[in-house]
């Protein structure tokens, strides 16, 4: 189903969590929320589960407005960053929990129930209790108790957090393919960007409560809209150069950068941030025509490549090189950057090009 | 190794201490009269008999006042827990304005600041106006309005170390708040119920002093209050006593026993994670 916030403010006392945040989500889009913690993403949810009270604007579930429809009523589905799964009952009762409440006949939930637990491959534990479960399996059965009606939505609250890396990764892709399954939108909200890249259709980006950027992952990361989403979303992070724009060059004290083709709205003089994702910086051992002369600070192999932190004059920029690449501490290098990726940001931090 | 040897020593010391007073409670309940002011004292061989138990329960009407103390304490308990519940989960769960429910609460407990005769005459004169003296009814008011702060104070407690994301999934899930607290936060906190339940039934059991004031006749009259009339201007019946002490004993030692498992769990609970 459809979901829209218009205009959703926040407030808890004087303090306003989510200031003035509008958002459109379409009919079985997964639409990922994603900010450092405190940026209202998780409060923003819980806006829309009905468990936090709207301060103003209006929440709309298929063109039909929430705002005052308790949670019970308002048919969502929602997983918790802590699974909440009832500590007293079998694995199969809290699956089976939600048909329950609606009086479902028993027969009828078995079968549901060992259809999820088949789908999520836990029919082995539907005997046991929550406790006598791993992080990854808690995590299904909170996965399995979701799906097991068809909810309008399912919400999704860092679902993954908990989980030591490799089975993230894992259940990342589960997550995914269900999704695509069973075509449900689904609003998950998570800090991490690697989610948010690789499961979304479109990523808001958030901060201390204000929408930053509304697009899909491809854009957010190609185009940030401002310098914090710039810099939040990629690793290692983007590089910025601060400088001032005079005849077509970024110049600051240590260096000046030609900006031949990159259209730049603003005037001369006018300070600039320059961005530039590490992968657009090539790092060479001889000097070359356009290249900007660097030390080595320090690298660090990943194993499939290398990450190259660089001084350039008092600029600290990191760029991603092979994995062969070696190069001393403070060893000379030449960086040039690619001209056609260059993002620029003004004073403000918004996107100028 | 030195220190289990400790350890058990002072747990059979405090064992003892608390074990001797029932134990020759126990004794004198069976010995005759004679036996029982012997000098020194018989602790173990003595000729039994039964006699101050039928004097007590066939003579006496220590059946009825143990009919009357097991109906006040049990409703007044029941009383407690089923108001005091849902009060304190509504303290615990919803924030009121103006600070409103941390007041409320230490309002509630303020009623237990003072001590307890200051209540009696007021109490006594509402009884006699609504002609609830000498009624089971008026004990049962009085103690479960007594047991409330105990119970909501402690029940809020057990709810407020209840994670909420439970409850939260629980609506989400489409239940009801009052389903959720009745399917998902009551079984959580029952071990919390179990203990506050134990202390409730004790109070009301062994209450004296609002018995004392409230009821005279036979009819109304609990066991500590007819125990008490046993000290008499001429004798002190010991054996009556000791007979109906040792039968007053029972009822919360099976229910304790019964609840013993949760008891643990209870007065614990909240301190390690599960």
């Amino acid at each position: 189903m459809p979901i829209v916030f218009k205009n959703i403010s926040k407030q808890f006392g004087n303090t306003s969590v989510v200031y003035d945040l509008s958002l459109t989500i379409n009919d079985g889009e997964f639409v990922v929320l994603l900010g450092p913690s405190g940026c209202g993403k998780t409060t923003t949810l819980r806006m829309l589960a009905g468990l936090e009270s709207v301060s103003s604007g209006d929440i709309l579930i298929n063109d039909e407005r929430v705002n005052d429809i308790p949670t019970q009523h308002r048919d969502l589905a929602m997983v918790f960053q802590s699974y909440a799964l009832y500590p007293h009952m079998t694995i199969a009762e809290n699956i089976a929990y939600p048909l329950r409440v609606r009086k479902v006949d028993s027969r009828l939930r078995e079968e549901k129930v060992k259809r999820v637990a088949t789908l999520l491959e836990i029919e082995s534990l539907l005997d046991r209790k929550p406790k006598q479960l791993s992080g990854g399996e808690r995590q299904r059965v909170a996965l399995a108790r979701a799906i097991i009606r068809e909810p309008r939505a399912y919400l999704m609250d860092e679902p993954l957090s908990n989980l030591d890396a490799r089975l993230r990764v894992q259940m990342r892709g589960e997550l995914k393919r269900l999704q695509h399954q069973l075509r449900t939108t689904t609003i998950y909200v998570t800090h991490d960007q690697a989610e948010a890249m690789t499961l979304a259709h479109r990523v808001a980006v958030m901060r201390k409560g204000k929408l930053q950027q509304f697009d899909t992952p491809m854009n957010i990361y190609d185009r940030p809209a401002n310098r914090f989403v710039a810099e939040f979303v990629g690793s290692p992070s983007m590089n910025f150069i601060d400088g001032e724009l005079s005849h077509g060059k970024l110049i600051n004290q240590d260096l000046s950068i030609e900006l031949n083709n990159s259209p730049v709205g603003p005037m001369t003089g006018s300070k600039l941030t320059l961005g530039i994702r590490p992968e657009h910086i090539q790092v060479r051992r001889t000097a070359e025509v356009g290249a900007l002369p660097a030390r080595v600070y320090v690298t660090e192999l990943m194993g499939n490549e290398t990450f190259v932190f660089l001084m350039v004059g008092e600029n600290k920029l990191v760029a991603r090189a092979p994995a062969d690449f070696r190069a001393d501490e403070e060893e000379p290098v030449w960086v040039s950057l690619d001209s056609t990726k260059l993002h620029f940001f003004d004073s403000e931090g918004t996107r100028v090009n | 190794m030195h220190k289990p040897l400790l350890k058990y020593l002072a747990l059979a010391i405090a064992v003892l201490c608390a074990c001797v007073p029932v134990y020759w409670m126990l004794t004198i309940s069976l010995k005759t009269q004679v036996d029982q002011f012997a000098v020194p004292p018989i602790w173990v061989f003595f000729s039994p008999t039964l006699e101050h138990f039928t004097d007590a329960f066939l003579n006496r009407s220590f059946g009825q006042y143990f009919v009357t103390s097991a109906i006040v304490a049990s409703v007044s308990t029941l009383c407690a827990l089923v108001i005091g519940t849902l009060a304190a989960y509504s303290l615990a769960r919803f924030r009121l304005p103006y600070n409103l429910d941390n007041k409320l609460s230490l309002w509630i407990l303020s009623t237990r600041m003072f001590p307890a005769i200051v209540t009696a005459v007021p109490l006594f004169l509402m009884m006699r106006d609504l002609r609830l003296l000498n009624t089971r009814l008026s004990l049962i008011v009085v103690y479960t309005a007594f047991n409330l702060p105990f119970v909501v104070w402690m029940m809020r407690g057990f709810f407020a170390e209840l994670p909420r994301d439970l409850e939260e999934a629980a609506l989400i899930d489409g239940d009801s708040r009052i389903g959720a607290l009745f399917r998902i936060v009551l079984p959580l906190v029952a071990p919390g119920l179990a203990a506050t339940a134990v202390f409730c039934l004790i109070v009301s059991w062994n209450e004296f002093l609002f018995a004392l004031v409230l009821t005279q006749t036979d009819a109304a009259m609990t066991l500590p209050i007819g125990i008490a009339g046993q000290v008499t201007q001429y004798e002190i019946k010991w054996g009556v006593m000791s007979a109906t002490g040792a039968v007053a004993i029972v009822p919360i030692l099976v229910f304790a026993l019964a609840v013993q498992k949760h008891l643990v769990r209870g007065l614990s609970l909240g301190a390690v994670k599960g």
